[in-house]
C-alpha cells in the first residue's frame, strides 16, 4: 500500500454547517491529523466549485485517499466517488464523514461542542480513510423485465410507461378489476367530469398493450432477489406463478378511512364522500335539501396528524355538485382549514361559493355536533368568526375522511424490505431527492401508497418511478457497490460459521484451488449473491473474512480514534 | 443572580458513546433526525455500517476497554433487517455480551442494543437522550485505560 | 464395573493388530506419581505404556488437528468432557469423522494435583499411586493408603461435570456412568459473583485479571482455540496492545470467553494450563449459563446441532426495545 496521502473537504454547507460548527477550526484540526496532506473548507463541497476542487487537490497534492465532511453518504457519496473517480482516484478510496445531519444540525444550541464533536468524527473518518483500498465493482446482468404491484392509476401510468419504451411488465392487481380507487369516483377535481373516459382509455391502452402481462385478481406472496435480479411469486386466482423481474415499482394506493365519528354508520343519512360519489355514480343519491359536509374527520389528530391532502378539494366539489343538482339546496362546508393551493384550485374554491355553498371554520376544541336519533336533523357547530353556536337543518351529512395506507403494507415491505413511514405508508429514499425511489435499490415508489396524492400527482409519480426504473432496465446491467465479502484462504479454517449466518447462501466451503493450499477446505464468496452485510466477517472467530469497505481494521481504527488510542 | 461555579462546570462529567448505525434503518433514522432538527445531546459519534449483524463483540469490548463510556448498537426492528436476520443474530449475540459485561462489572446501560427504523428520527433523539442520561448518571467507564 | 489400565492396553493393543487404527493418542505416567502425560503410539506394542486413573487430567483431543494427514485411523481416548470437545470439532470440520476411532472411558471424576497435596500435607514424591475409589480416591503414600473424599480434591469442572460418561464413540470401555453424585448447581459460583454490585465485580475481575502475563497458555490448550492465525496475533489490526494492562488483559479474556461462547465445553484445561491461576472457567461458565438460558443450548452434544449464535428464533427474548 502506498503511503496514504489524505485530502479533507470541509463543507460549510452555507450556514447549514457552517452557522454551528466552526469550520476553519475544524479544517485546521484536520491538517493535524496523521496522513492528512491537504485540508479545506467549502461552502458548498457538492458545488461544482466544491467537486471541481477535489478534483484539482487529488491531482495538485496527489492526493490518494479524499474525505468530505459534509451531509449524508445515503443521498452524496455517489457524488463524491464520482468525482474522485473522474480524477482518476480509485472511487472506494473516498470517505463520507457525516457532519450535518449528525451534528449541526442536531446541536444548534451548542456551537462550541459540535466543533468538537465535528473535529472527532473527522478524525475518525481519515482514521478509516487511511485503510482504504481500491476495489472492482462486481457488475451483473439486469433482466429486462418489471413488475408493477398494484393497477390504479399510477400502477397503470407506469406500466403503461415502460411497456411503451419496450419492456416487458408484470402488472400485479389484487382487485379482479383494473382501475382502483378511480372506478369509485363520480366526477374528477377541477374538471368536473366523469372519470369513465379516462379509466376506460388507461385499462384499454394496459389490456391490449403486447408487452404487458396482466395478473389479475393477483397479489404477490414472495419476492427475493436484487437489482437486476429478482424472483417473484404471487398466487394468481387460486394458482401459484413465478417468474423474474430486473425491478419492481410498488403503486398499491390506499383505502379510505371509515369513521367512528359522527355516528357514521349508525344514522342512514351520513356518508363519507365516497359513499356520496358511489350514489351518485349509482344514481341512488335521491332527494335532498339541506346538505352539511364536515372536513378533517379523522385526519389531522393526535393518532392520525397528518394533512390527507385531497379532501379540501373533494368536499369542495360535491358541495358544487350539490348546488348543481338542485340549486334550492343549503349546502355548508364545515371544515378547519381549507387547502386550495395553486392557480386552478383556488379559482374551484372561489366558483363553489359563487355558486352558494357556504363555508364555516370549526375548531378542533368545539367539533361540530350531531342532532338526531334515527335520521340526522341538524349539525350544532361553533362558528369561530361570529363567536357562536349555529345549527343548521341537515337531511344529508357527508365526511371528508383522509386516506389511509392499506392494511397489506406492512406484509409487502417486510416481503420487498423497504421501509415504511409514520402512520404506515411507505418511505421514499430521500424526500426531495429521490421521491419515486426506495433506499433499496431497483425498487420504486409511485401514487397513494406512498402519501395522499390525487390523479395528477398519482400519473406523474407513476411516470416519475417509470423512468427512474427504466435506467436499469436500459443500461442493461448494474454495478453492484464493492462491500462484498473476501476471505483469506491463507487463514480461514473451513470452520464453515459464515456459511451458518450467511442469509442469503452466498457462501460455501470449497476445496481450494489456489497454489500452495490445494485441496485445503475454505470458505468461498459468490460475489453476485452477496449482498455487503458483513454478518460473516462479524462471526469468523479468525476474521478470515473480512467486508470490503468495513474491514476490521477500518472499524477498529475509527474506535481506536474516537477513545485517543493510535 | 449567582454565577455557577466555573470549576464545577469544567469538571462536568460527560460521557463519550458509540453508535454503530445500520445503514439501513438507524442511520436512515439519525439523518431524518438531522433533517427535523431535533435537538440533542452531543456526546453519541456514529459509525455507520451495513448492517447490526456486522458489529463484532470484539469492537464493543474494544471501545469500552478504550475508555468510551458506553457503545450502542442501533438496527432495524426485529422482522425489518435490510438483509432479513442480520438483526435477529446481532439480538442474540447482544444477549450474550450484555451479560457477560455485567459480569465483569461494566453496567448494563453501558451496552444497549435498540431498534431505530428509517422513519423513526424521534426515537433516534429519544434513544441518544436517554443513553447520555443514563450514562451521565453512572460516571466514567472504570475499566477504560486501567492499569 | 469401572476401566482399569489393562483394560485399555488390551483392548488399544487389539485394535492395532485388527487394523482399525494406525495411531493412538493415549495417556502414560509422566514425571511423577502424580502426573500423567499425553502418549502418541503407532503400535499395538508400545499399548503397554498406557495408564487409565483418576490423574489423566488432559483433553486430547486438540491433538487429532495434528493427525489430519496421516495414513489410517487415528484412535484416541476420550473421557465426558473431551467427547463434547470431539463434537465441536466435527460440528466445526476441523475433523474427520472417519478418521477417527473414538475410545471412550466413563469417569468419575478427576483429582485437582494441588488441591489433594494440599490436604495431604504432602509433597508430590511421595504419592505412590491413587485409585478411584466411588466417593472417594485411595491414594497410596509411603506411609500407607489414605481415603480422600472426592469433593475436597476434584478439579473444579469435575464438580459440576454431567457428562461423565462420553456423548460419543466408538468403543467404550467400562461401565456407563450416568450421573455424579456430588452434582448439584452448576452454576452455584457464577451466581455469587452475578450477585455483586458492578463495583465489587469490577474490583475482583481487576485483581484476578490484573496477573495475567498474557502466555496464552489458556488459548493454546484450549480444545476448540483452532484458528490458523489467532486475532490477537495479527499485526493488522491489531486487537491488543502489547502492554500487559489490565484493560488490555480484559479485552484477551472477554474476547476469548466469547469466541468460544456456544462451544466451550467445560473441559477446565484453560484453568488447568493458567501459571498465574485465574478463574478462567467463571468467564466461560457464566456464558455457558445464559446460553442455556437464553436459547436452551448445550455445546458438544449433537454434532447436527446448530451453535446458538449462528442461528435464532424470531421470538427470542428481545429486551431491549
Amino acid at each position: 500500500m502506498a503511503i496514504p496521502r489524505i485530502g479533507v473537504f470541509i463543507c460549510h454547507c452555507g450556514t447549514n454547517i457552517g452557522g454551528v460548527v466552526n469550520v476553519p477550526e475544524v479544517v485546521e484540526y484536520a491538517k493535524g491529523l496523521p496522513y492528512v496532506v491537504h485540508a479545506e473548507a467549502n461552502l458548498y463541497t457538492c458545488s461544482e466549485e466544491g467537486i471541481s476542487s477535489i478534483k484539482n487537490n487529488i491531482k495538485e497534492h496527489n492526493l490518494n485517499r479524499v474525505v468530505v465532511a459534509s451531509c449524508t453518504p445515503r443521498t452524496h457519496q455517489p457524488l463524491f466517488r464520482n468525482a474522485c473517480a473522474d480524477a482518476g482516484l480509485n472511487p472506494y478510496l473516498f470517505e463520507f464523514v457525516n457532519i450535518r445531519e449528525h451534528c449541526s444540525w442536531i446541536h444548534m444550541q451548542n456551537r462550541r461542542e459540535a466543533t468538537e464533536k465535528a473535529k472527532e468524527l473527522v478524525k475518525m473518518g481519515v482514521a478509516k480513510a487511511r485503510w482504504l483500498e481500491a476495489q472492482e465493482e462486481f457488475e451483473s446482468e439486469v433482466y429486462p423485465a418489471a413488475m408493477v404491484i398494484g393497477g390504479g392509476v399510477a400502477g397503470m401510468s407506469a406500466a403503461l410507461n415502460l411497456a411503451n419504451q419496450g419492456f416487458e411488465v408484470h402488472l400485479v392487481e389484487k382487485e379482479p378489476e383494473l382501475g382502483g380507487r378511480l372506478l369509485n369516483l363520480n366526477r374528477l377535481f377541477p374538471i368536473n367530469k366523469a372519470p369513465d373516459e379516462l379509466v376506460e382509455s388507461i385499462v384499454k391502452a394496459v389490456e391490449s398493450h403486447s408487452k404487458i402481462k396482466l395478473h389479475m385478481p393477483a397479489v404477490v406472496k414472495a419476492a427475493s432477489g436484487y437489482i437486476g435480479n429478482f424472483d417473484v411469486s404471487i398466487d394468481e386466482d387460486g394458482q401459484e406463478t413465478s417468474f423474474k423481474v430486473g425491478v419492481i415499482i410498488v403503486a398499491t394506493g390506499a383505502q379510505v378511512l371509515k369513521p367512528e365519528l359522527y355516528r357514521y354508520g349508525k344514522l342512514a343519512n351520513v356518508l363519507t364522500h365516497l359513499d356520496l360519489e358511489q350514489r351518485l355514480k349509482d344514481g341512488e343519491l335521491g332527494e335532498f335539501q339541506n346538505v352539511v359536509m364536515i372536513n378533517c374527520v379523522g385526519a389531522r389528530i393526535p393518532e392520525r396528524p397528518y394533512c390527507s391532502r385531497l379532501c379540501c378539494m373533494t368536499a369542495i366539489k360535491n358541495a358544487a355538485l350539490m348546488k348543481e343538482i338542485n340549486p334550492e339546496a343549503k349546502v355548508y362546508v364545515l371544515h378547519r382549514d381549507l387547502m386550495t393551493y395553486g392557480v386552478e384550485f383556488e379559482e374551484y374554491y372561489r366558483k363553489a361559493k359563487e355558486a352558494g355553498v357556504r363555508f364555516i371554520r370549526y375548531t378542533p376544541s368545539k367539533p361540530p355536533k350531531v342532532v338526531g336519533t334515527k335520521k340526522v336533523k341538524s349539525v350544532k357547530v361553533y362558528d369561530e368568526l361570529m363567536d357562536m353556536e349555529v345549527e343548521l337543518p341537515c337531511d344529508l351529512l357527508v365526511l371528508a375522511t383522509p386516506l389511509i395506507p392499506n392494511d397489506d403494507n406492512e406484509e409487502l415491505s417486510r416481503m420487498l424490505k423497504v421501509p415504511i413511514g409514520d402512520g404506515g405508508f411507505f418511505l421514499e429514499a430521500h424526500v426531495k431527492l429521490r421521491p419515486v425511489e426506495f433506499a433499496t435499490d431497483g425498487i420504486y415508489v409511485a401514487g397513494t401508497c406512498r402519501w395522499p396524492a390525487d390523479i395528477r400527482e398519482s400519473v406523474a409519480q407513476g411516470y416519475a418511478a417509470a423512468s427512474e426504473a427504466a435506467i436499469p432496465l436500459r443500461q442493461g446491467l448494474v454495478k453492484v457497490e464493492a462491500i462484498t465479502a473476501t476471505v483469506d484462504p491463507r487463514i480461514c479454517k473451513g470452520c464453515g460459521t459464515c456459511v451458518l449466518v450467511c442469509p442469503f447462501d452466498a457462501i460455501e466451503l470449497k476445496e481450494s484451488k489456489i497454489r500452495g493450499l490445494e485441496g485445503k477446505i475454505v470458505a468461498e464468496v459468490n460475489a453476485a449473491l452477496c449482498k455487503g452485510c458483513g454478518l460473516c466477517a462479524a462471526a469468523c472467530p479468525n476474521r478470515a473474512i473480512q467486508q470490503r469497505g468495513f474491514t476490521d481494521v477500518q472499524l477498529l481504527s475509527m474506535v481506536n480514534a474516537l477513545s485517543g488510542k493510535r | 443572580m449567582k454565577l455557577p461555579d466555573t470549576k464545577e462546570v469544567q469538571t462536568e462529567f460527560k460521557p463519550k458513546i458509540l453508535a454503530f448505525c445500520c445503514n439501513w434503518c438507524a442511520y436512515a433514522g439519525a439523518d431524518l433526525a438531522g433533517v427535523s432538527r431535533f435537538q440533542m445531546p452531543t456526546n453519541v459519534r456514529v459509525i455507520r455500517v451495513m448492517c447490526s449483524g456486522r458489529v463484532p463483540p470484539e469492537l464493543v469490548i474494544r471501545a469500552l476497554a478504550n475508555g468510551l463510556d458506553g457503545v450502542m448498537i442501533l438496527g432495524c426492528h426485529p422482522g425489518e433487517c435490510h438483509y432479513s436476520e442480520g438483526n435477529y443474530l446481532t439480538r442474540r449475540r447482544a444477549h450474550v455480551l450484555k451479560r457477560l459485561l455485567s459480569y465483569i462489572g461494566i453496567e448494563p446501560d453501558r451496552f444497549q442494543l435498540r431498534w431505530v427504523s428509517a422513519a423513526e428520527g424521534a426515537k433516534f433523539s429519544a434513544v441518544v437522550k436517554e443513553a447520555a442520561d443514563k450514562i451521565t448518571a453512572l460516571g466514567p467507564n472504570r475499566w477504560g485505560d486501567k492499569r | 464395573m469401572k476401566a482399569t489400565s489393562e483394560e485399555v492396553k488390551t483392548s488399544v493393543k487389539k485394535l492395532f493388530e485388527d487394523g482399525s487404527i494406525g495411531h493412538f493418542i493415549g495417556y502414560e505416567m509422566g514425571s511423577d506419581s502424580l502426573r500423567v502425560t499425553p502418549c502418541f503410539l503407532k503400535s499395538g506394542q508400545a499399548a503397554s505404556r498406557l495408564v487409565w486413573n483418576p490423574l489423566c487430567a488432559n483433553n486430547l483431543s486438540k491433538y487429532l488437528l495434528d493427525f489430519g494427514k496421516v495414513e489410517g485411523k487415528v484412535g484416541i481416548m476420550v473421557k465426558g468432557c473431551d467427547s463434547r470437545s470431539v463434537v465441536e470439532l466435527l460440528k466445526e470440520h476441523q475433523i474427520d469423522r472417519d478418521k477417527v476411532f473414538i475410545v471412550g472411558v466413563p469417569c468419575s471424576g478427576i483429582v485437582d494435583r494441588e488441591k489433594l497435596l494440599a490436604v495431604l500435607g504432602v509433597s508430590p514424591g511421595e504419592v505412590v499411586a491413587v485409585e478411584d475409589d466411588g466417593d472417594a480416591f485411595l491414594v497410596t503414600i509411603k506411609e500407607g493408603t489414605r481415603r480422600v473424599k472426592k469433593e475436597q480434591v476434584l478439579r473444579g469442572e469435575c464438580l459440576v461435570c454431567r457428562y461423565p460418561t462420553p456423548v460419543i464413540y466408538d468403543m467404550l470401555i467400562g461401565e456407563a456412568v450416568s450421573s455424579l453424585p456430588w452434582v448439584g448447581d452448576d452454576y452455584s459460583s457464577v451466581k455469587e459473583l452475578e450477585a455483586l454490585s458492578s463495583e465489587e465485580k469490577e474490583r475482583y475481575w481487576s485483581s484476578e485479571l490484573s496477573r495475567c502475563i498474557r502466555c496464552y497458555a489458556c488459548r493454546n490448550i484450549c480444545p476448540v482455540c483452532t484458528c490458523v492465525e489467532c486475532i490477537f496475533d495479527k499485526k493488522a489490526p491489531r486487537w491488543l496492545s502489547k502492554a500487559s494492562d489490565v484493560s488490555e488483559n480484559l479485552v484477551y479474556h472477554l474476547v476469548r470467553a466469547f469466541h468460544v461462547a456456544g462451544r466451550c465445553v467445560d473441559c477446565g484445561e484453560c484453568e488447568r494450563a493458567c501459571p498465574m491461576h485465574i478463574p478462567l472457567r467463571s468467564l466461560n461458565k457464566k456464558v455457558e449459563k445464559d446460553i442455556l438460558e437464553l436459547f436452551g443450548y448445550t455445546a458438544g452434544i449433537d454434532v447436527e446441532q446448530q451453535p446458538p449464535l449462528t442461528t435464532y428464533q424470531a421470538g427470542d427474548l428481545d429486551e431491549f426495545l
